[in-house]
């Protein structure tokens, strides 16, 4: 009779969990029964871990072995266990002695002649293991490494591991050429011709960390201005790296051997899942777009095309920075604070509704903004209008100023958003605006009177003020806002509901 | 004598039973009424359709055959729709909602429509019909119309109406609302005149529905469409021969080259009304038509002047000159040639931004004093310039 606990951990959400596996060996009708809320993928351990101990070496004990997967309240998904379980066998099994895996904890698939092979989300699990020293798959061990904690040892079968722990071989030594960056990141805001309202509400986007909703025809460059989005943005600093970093690898990507430092930028199309973009799913839990866009930007092109539940589920992430999902066994919360940028086309006509030459029927002008609920189109401070740059402006016009300078802006107008104490202008709270944006008399009147013309919500007023203080700090004027900073702030706010023309 | 009278109103409330009748099955439309009631009478159609004798009356036959191709399926279907159908209680049911029911012939029925060439055999209305007897103008145009358009109808309006002239219109959004809206709430003067394409019952767009109740109230609404009617498409162009029918001239404001005023001006140049057409700037698509229209011969219209005098009434009234004039704030610089662009027509931000070669801080002072005076107004993204100013907002100097 032999008994072994292995630590391990597995990922659900973005978040490690530590499993202890527990195994029993006795006297019995010889076989492998796992216990502990296994998931299908994670059953399926018990045939990969036979072949995998023969092909390694060890032979597979004529007893009755019973596998624990502790806490046995949580289900356990996925296939990160696999090493821990065969190790425990051998221990169990007195192939191995207790005191050679003594502060060791074990992560890692494996194939049934042996290899190790490599596991999603290695960043949280390692980062929830407690003690000294994990074994890895030498696929993961790059990522892992990321973390500060555990020592990483990294092992390419279990053979190799067998040897190690017996002490035949010394631990391997892999080599880890470093993976080639991913190419084709610098996207310049020079390369775009024109457009200079869309490029400044792209800046002050960046700056103050306003949502932005682009309404223009298709062609117009959309996709091509919010692509260059992320390059305008500071770079992480190391925790939120680290941040976006554990989600990204939970979501099953490989971080190529580095924290993830530049803001990502997901553009999920409008067709995808509910499931895909929020998260969830399956027991794992993973994180969807809206977490994976995280500490970047989400990108959402023709948004009154994505279905009312979608962008209902993101009225949540806007609010509070994560999202919640619960199912009938588990939850989780996601970070998802992203920039949100949205395009859409004003009308199908592609006018975009420009009075006395759209010729959308006012029905389908109707219909077509109806898509969009009011609260949700309150969360973009800037609403832009993207038109078709002209064919001069395309062959003739001068490069426009490149990302570069344009981040300098942002990143010191960023520097005087912490000096208030928040990340971005968009979170000064309402009781601080007073404080950090006040305006002058004239400013006053002209937001009074939009005000009176019911053009404006008490609501959407903080909002102009949060945008015209970024607009001020972007200007280098650091007293109060003057009436031409909140009159682009008002400017750059366009009603989309009100279509034009049919103002009655 | 009174027994000869009254059984010549019998005839005629069979009349107009039948002709309502006829009028509420799909497929006959106001051609085939006329030339039914033209021929033997309606009444008579309507029983030989009710009795299976559709075949005996030729404008039926002749409905069914353009309408369907094949003739005897066609006559069945109306057959088939007349079966259900109570003419004497439609009659009643229209009277119940107070709507005057006029069939073509009888002494009541509007003089200037009786002899047109595409008179309605029938015909609804609510409120005065004494406003036909004022001098008319039809201000049509675009649904979707800029900020000048409305403003240019609306002016117009209140000018004719002033003048004793009554305006014509069919209720459609943007120009024909501006126009109605304008004048809807006043008394004396000229009054709107509303023709409509759907049953009186029913206001379309339904946003219109206030507007609806003020001309049947200050005015005069008018269709030919029994009530329950679809706005069906055909029922528009159809209602513009019955503006251009009870106008003196028709004023085109704004108009796309293909926009349905184009076909109330054809009718009422085939009734040899004059056209008129507000001239636009020659880029702007919102003035297309109307530049269209003066290209073919239509008088432009500088003032109310032009439309009076077009109509034999401008000797009479000495025109003014328009106070506001001298009073409208005048611009220079950035902001005049912020105007001089809003000219052509409705701009974004980044067009001005891009044409007047300014930053877009700079451009966005420029556009808050412009709003400020009321020479511009913002409409979603768009900037338009405006007839006058609006209010009583002043240049004031920044503080």
């Amino acid at each position: 009779v032999g008994f072994a606990s292995i630590p391990s951990a597995i990922v659900v959400g973005v978040d490690g969990h530590r499993v202890a596996v527990e195994v029993h060996a006795a006297t019995g009708i010889p076989g492998l029964t796992i216990v502990g809320l296994p998931d299908a993928s994670c059953r399926e351990a018990r045939d990969r871990v036979r072949a995998a101990v023969l092909a390694g070496g060890g032979t597979w004990p004529s007893l009755r072995v019973t596998v624990n997967l502790a806490p046995s309240s949580t289900r356990k998904v996925g296939s990160a266990l696999d090493l821990a379980i065969a190790v425990g066998v051998l221990l169990a099994s007195g192939q191995l002695e207790p005191e050679v895996v003594r502060n060791l904890a074990f992560v890692g698939e494996l194939g049934l002649d042996g290899t190790v092979r490599p596991v999603p989300g290695i960043v949280p699990i390692v980062d929830a293991i407690a003690v000294d020293e994990v074994v890895v798959p030498v696929g993961s061990a790059t990522d892992a490494e990321l973390v500060e904690g555990p020592k990483v040892r990294a092992v390419a079968t279990l053979g190799e591991l067998l040897a190690a722990l017996r002490g035949d071989e010394p631990w391997p030594d892999h080599d880890r050429p470093p993976l080639p960056p991913v190419p084709g990141a610098a996207l310049d805001l020079s390369e775009v011709r024109g457009q200079p309202v869309v490029r400044k509400a792209l800046e002050i986007a960046a700056a103050g960390g306003h949502h932005l909703l682009m309404i223009g025809p298709p062609g117009a460059g959309k996709t091509m201005l919010a692509s260059r989005l992320p390059g305008l943005l500071p770079e992480l600093d190391r925790s939120s790296a680290m941040e976006v970093s554990r989600i990204h690898s939970a979501a099953g990507r490989s971080l190529r051997g580095g924290l993830i430092r530049r803001p990502p930028l997901r553009a999920p199309h409008h067709t995808a899942t509910m499931v895909a973009l929020i998260g969830g799913g399956t027991d794992a839990m993973r994180p969807g777009e809206v977490s994976m866009a995280h500490g970047g930007v989400l990108f959402l092109d023709e948004l009154a095309e994505f279905p009312p539940t979608v962008l209902d589920a993101l009225r949540q992430p806007l609010e509070e920075g994560v999202i919640r999902v619960n199912r009938a066994r588990f939850s989780a919360t996601l970070p998802a604070r992203f920039l949100l940028v949205a395009a859409m086309n004003p009308c199908p006509c592609g006018e975009a509704g420009r009075p006395g030459a759209c010729r959308c029927p006012d029905g389908v002008l109707v219909r077509y903004h109806r898509r969009l609920s009011g609260p949700l189109l309150d969360r973009f401070d800037l609403r832009v209008d993207v038109l078709r740059p002209e064919v001069e402006q395309l062959l003739g016009g001068e490069p426009g100023e490149g990302s570069m300078a344009v981040a300098a802006r942002v990143a010191a107008a960023r520097e005087l958003a912490i000096g208030r104490g928040v990340l971005a202008n968009a979170h000064l709270r309402g009781s601080e605006l007073d404080r950090w944006a006040p305006v002058t008399d004239r400013a006053h009147d002209l937001l009074a009177t939009t005000l009176r013309s019911g053009r404006l919500s008490a609501r959407g007023l903080d909002r102009v003020r949060r945008v015209a203080r970024t607009i001020a700090d972007l200007a280098g004027h650091d007293g109060a806002l003057t009436a031409s900073h909140v009159g682009t702030a008002l400017h750059l706010r366009a009603d989309v509901r009100l279509g034009a023309g049919v103002v009655a | 004598v009174t027994a000869t009278e009254g059984a010549r109103a019998t005839g005629l409330r069979r009349e107009k039973a039948a002709l309502i009748a006829l009028a509420s099955i799909e497929g006959i439309g106001p051609a085939t009424l006329l030339a039914c009631q033209a021929a033997c009478g309606a009444a008579d159609a309507w029983s030989s359709l009710q009795a299976g004798r559709g075949a005996e009356v030729e404008a039926l036959v002749h409905a069914a055959a353009l309408r369907w191709k094949r003739e005897p399926e066609a006559l069945a279907r109306f057959r088939r729709d007349a079966a259900g159908m109570d003419a004497d209680a439609l009659l009643a049911r229209h009277e119940a909602a107070g709507q005057r029911v006029l069939a073509i012939g009888e002494p009541t029925y509007p003089a200037r429509l009786r002899d047109d060439h595409a008179a309605p055999a029938i015909l609804f209305a609510e409120g005065s019909l004494d406003r036909l007897d004022d001098p008319t103008v039809a201000i049509v145009g675009t649904r979707n119309a800029t900020r000048l358009g409305r403003e240019t109808a609306a002016s117009l309006a209140v000018e004719l109406a002033d003048r004793g002239v009554s305006v014509v219109s069919g209720l459609a959004l943007g120009i024909d609302a501006a126009a109605h809206e304008a004048i809807a709430s006043r008394s004396g003067g000229g009054a709107p005149i509303g023709a409509i394409a759907t049953g009186l019952e029913r206001a379309y767009p339904r946003r219109h529905q206030r507007l609806h109740r003020q001309v049947a109230e200050a005015g005069l609404l008018l269709s030919e469409s029994p009530i329950g009617s679809e706005p069906s498409r055909w029922r528009f162009p159809a209602r513009n021969r019955i503006i251009a029918a009870l106008s003196d001239a028709v004023v085109v404001v704004e108009s796309r080259s293909a926009g349905g005023s184009m076909l109330t001006a054809a009718e009422a140049v085939a009734r040899d009304r004059p056209v008129l057409a507000v001239p636009g700037h020659p880029t702007s698509p919102a003035s297309a038509g109307a530049l269209d229209l003066i290209a073919d011969g239509a008088i432009p219209v500088r003032d109310v002047t032009d439309v009076l005098v077009a109509i034999g009434c401008g000797g009479r009234h000495p025109i003014e000159e328009r106070p506001d004039v001298a009073d409208r704030p005048t611009v220079s610089g950035a902001a005049a040639r912020v105007l001089e662009a809003l000219d052509a027509g409705p701009r974004t931000l980044g067009e001005l931004v891009l044409g007047g070669r300014m930053e877009i801080e700079g451009t966005s002072t420029v556009l808050v004093e412009l709003e400020e005076l009321g020479l511009v107004v913002r409409s979603g993204a768009w900037f338009e310039r405006t007839g006058r100013p609006t209010g009583a907002a002043r240049a004031r100097p920044d503080r």
